[in-house]
Parts: C-alpha cells; structure tokens; sequence
C-alpha cells in the first residue's frame, strides 16, 4: 500500500517535470533566436515560383509592355517586392544596390502608383534590371507576400531557394543571403 | 466513502484537465462576435454566394494581425484577401479548391483551424493524454483510499455505542 500511495503522489509531480522541461526548453529555443516566431517560413521554398507576368513599369524600345519572370531563367536571379510608401524599403535601398553588382534583381511594386514608384526609385536609386507593377497586390498574394519589403531568391530554373520578409540589412545578407548565392555559385 | 484531503488534491488534478477540454469546445463564434471589417461594396451581390465568402472569411487568419481572422480585420491584407476569395467564388470555384490555394501559397499557417496531420498531431492528441492522465490518477486515488475509508462499525464499536445510548436512556427517566 506504501508503494501504491507513493506513485500516485509521484505520477503528477512527475508529468508536472515533464510539461515544465518542454515548455522550458521551447521558451529558451524563442529567447535564444534559434526560432524567430516573427519569421514565417515561405511555403513556395523549394517550389517553383508563381507564373509571373506584370505590366512594366520603364517600357523598352522594343515595346515591351509586360515584364516576365521567365525571361530570367538560366541565372539566379533576386525578385524584391517593394512600395515607394514603404519605410523600409528606403532603409534597405544601399542594400539592394550593392547586391545588384553581383546578382539580377526584379523589382516588384506592391499596390503603388507608377508616378510613385518612379519618384521613388529617382531618389534612392535604382537596382532592378525591370520593374512590374502589382498595383493591386494579386501578384503579392501568388507569391505569399505578408508586406513590403520582402525579397525572394530564384535559383536559375526559376525554384525558389531563400524567401526574407522585411528590409535586408548587412546582417542578414551576411548571414543568408551570401550564404545562398554562394550555395548556387554566383558569388 | 470517505474523501481523504490528498485525494481531493488528486481529484482536482484529474478535473481540470477536463475543464480545460470543455472549455477549449465553446466554439469561437461566441468569443469572437466583434464588429465586422466588411464594407458594402466588397460584398458579392447573390446572398448565397456572399453567405459562403464569409464563412470561408472566418477560417482564414489575417496573417499581418496572426489572431483575427480576414473577416473581423481591417488590415490592408485582408482585405486583399477577401476580394481574393470573392473573386474566386464568383469565377465559380469550389469552397475546398479555395481554401487549398490559399495554403499552398501562404501554408497551414492561413487556416485557423490547424489541420490534423503529423506536425500537429501532439496539439489535436494532448487533450485526451491529459484526460487520460486525470483518469488514471483519480482511480489510483480511490483504490488507495478504499483500503482506509470505514463505513461499518465493528462488533466492540456497537457495543460500545449501544452502552452509551442504554446509560442515556436510563438518566432520562
């Protein structure tokens, strides 16, 4: 009977440790920044990119009126939502720019006016090879953007290999972006 | 049966697993009757196409605000995202083809409703392992306690009382 009291005593004593150890170490894993529950994971990682064709905003000589994600294929290349009402895409401009020596970049602009965009893109410079405009945001939503800026890598078959929601700051260049265009050999 | 104090710390250890489940049942709805975030103009205009919008409305999470649903906000995204279903309905697509567009582009985390797969197998399960767990401790309790409860009065506790009542009638009369 001794045995039997004792156990009952220790079993939910015992679950309680258990519970306390899980949520203590889940707890220490967000706290440490190994998971950032403000960094959603991008389903479209390693899928294919949405079929992407948006009207341009810096029309060529040759009259074309559509930028085409397909006509990037056989590089990697960067495609970078953007707004000129977006705070943080100002921030993050110098970035785009530094990394435009290296890779191709697309310029998608979320839900703005081409005169905006314009303005925009005469003030802090522009990094794109072409600009689409998404003026109603349907193109964001293909590629399940949460906001601007968000910034996709491409690998040179179109797939999809590294999604960054939020401005790109050297740190996280250094730390993902590098990383992943050297993983694809472009660096 | 006698309920010992300690067992009735065990009971409540073995209740509020099942509280919690109750709890965890009162359907959403009734928590989240707030104002709504649709304007006139958005609206489908056949009632019975528009009542299915917004029941799909409901299961999908405004994923800039994480615990609304695109219905109850008023975020940019939301709205976007609610003429992208009405858009939908209208061009005739089936609610469950909906519903799975919207996860594969922006994944489980869009659904409200968790769906039971491997992932979240613990969060749908645990429920009933606590329930279990109640369970168990509660009849492991009384088992235990069976062997100290007393409900008959042996042959030297009768005697004893039927002495005590015989003295007190004898002093009454």
């Amino acid at each position: 009977m001794m045995s039997q009291l004792r156990l009952s005593f220790l079993l939910p004593l015992l679950a309680f440790t258990a519970l306390a150890l899980v949520g203590a170490v889940a707890l220490y894993a967000t706290l440490s920044g190994s998971r950032d529950p403000a960094q959603l994971p991008s389903v479209l990682v390693n899928k294919s990119a949405p079929r992407t064709s948006l009207a341009n905003l810096m029309p060529n000589d040759a009259g074309d009126n559509m930028v085409q994600l397909t006509a990037f294929k056989g590089q990697p290349l960067l495609v970078n939502f953007f707004a000129s009402w977006c705070a943080p895409c100002r921030a993050e401009a110098p970035a785009l720019e530094m990394l435009s020596k290296r890779v191709a970049i697309l310029g998608i602009a979320y839900k703005d006016r081409g005169e905006d965009t314009n303005s925009f893109l005469e003030q802090y410079g522009n990094p794109f090879r072409a600009v689409g405009m998404d003026t109603d945001g349907r193109m964001g939503i293909e590629w399940g953007v949460y906001g601007v800026p968000e910034t996709y890598l491409l690998d040179a078959n179109g797939v999809v290999k590294l999604r960054h929601a939020g401005p790109l700051t050297r740190g996280v260049i250094d730390a993902t972006i590098m990383p992943a265009l050297e993983a694809l050999g472009s660096w | 049966m006698v309920i010992l104090p300690r067992m009735r710390n065990l009971m409540l250890v073995g209740i509020l697993p099942l509280g919690l489940l109750l709890v965890s049942l009162v359907p959403n709805t009734i928590v989240t009757t707030a104002a709504n975030a649709i304007t006139a103009e958005e609206m489908l205009a056949n009632p019975e196409l528009e009542e299915r919008a917004r029941n799909l409305s409901k299961q999908l999470r405004c994923l800039v605000c994480q615990n609304q649903s695109i219905d109850d906000s008023d975020a940019d995204l939301a709205r976007d995202l609610r003429r992208e279903v009405r858009s939908q309905i209208a061009a005739g697509d089936s609610d469950e083809a909906i519903m799975d567009q919207l996860q594969q582009k922006y994944g489980d985390y869009v659904l409200l409703n968790p769906p039971l797969d491997l992932a979240t197998m613990f969060l749908w399960l645990a429920p009933f392992a606590f329930m279990l767990l109640g369970g168990v401790i509660v009849l492991m309790a009384r088992r235990q306690s069976g062997t100290e409860s007393i409900n008959e009065l042996d042959a030297t506790e009768r005697a004893k009382i039927e002495k005590m009542l015989a003295s007190l009638n004898g002093r009454n009369e």
